[in-house]
């Protein structure tokens, strides 16, 4: 009797630079930034958002300066 | 030739008049120094993400320079800006390497730069100044 499998849908997640074509990630789009820093303005995780390691780089790169400049939070409390 | 983006962020309560003379100043330096001013935005009165010096808001002036490399005047209008206690932040990011990488990549896409001159919140602005205290 064949156990009825249980089946796990996982989206595939896509680095959102790559699909966007987005290969400079200016440190003043913060409407781009803020996709990528939840609630407590912690950078969002690789592992989470699917963003390819090289776009994750700039985009930490970016978010920092952004931080700098009083554009973006560093945290809510 | 190396490109830079110097932004700074200027206190409220300087007004618009001293804050285009300090801007003024700083271009003169720059160019002074064999390097040529690009651009210029002022993104005028922003709020800030979080308070710098009690302060809730900051004025944000861009200027784009472009230089041949060698020596530039930029050091020293950093020194100027980190002893000027009108100005709460600056970051100056040299931009050519990374634009180049972008382009390189995607030969034929213009890389997305945001500008932010023209403030579109002037009514927001002249609100806050107006009410009590203004700040904190």
């Amino acid at each position: 009797m064949a156990r009825p499998r249980k089946v796990f849908y996982r989206r595939r997640k896509v680095c959102k630079f790559c699909a966007d074509k987005i290969d400079y990630i200016d440190y003043k789009d913060t409407k781009l930034l803020q996709q990528f820093i939840p609630e407590r303005s912690k950078i969002l995780p690789r592992r989470i958002s699917g963003t390819c390691a090289r776009h994750q780089r700039l985009l930490q790169q970016a978010i920092k300066r952004a931080r700098h400049l009083a554009m973006i939070p560093f945290t809510t409390d | 030739m190396r490109t830079y983006e110097l932004v700074f962020l200027v206190d409220p309560r300087v007004s618009d008049e001293d804050v285009v003379a300090m801007t003024q100043e700083y271009k003169q330096m720059i160019s002074a120094g064999g390097s040529r001013v690009v651009k210029e935005e002022s993104w005028g009165r922003r709020k800030l993400a979080y308070p710098i010096a009690k302060l809730n808001e900051g004025k944000y002036v861009l200027l784009g320079v472009e230089s041949d490399g060698g020596k530039s005047a930029l050091p020293e209008v950093e020194h100027r800006m980190r002893q000027n206690d009108k100005i709460l932040r600056y970051l100056t990011v040299r931009t050519d390497e990374d634009l180049k990488r972008a382009a390189s990549r995607h030969p034929g896409r213009v890389p997305h730069v945001v500008s932010h001159a023209a403030a579109p919140h002037a009514d927001e602005g002249s609100a806050a100044a107006a009410a009590p205290g203004g700040e904190v």
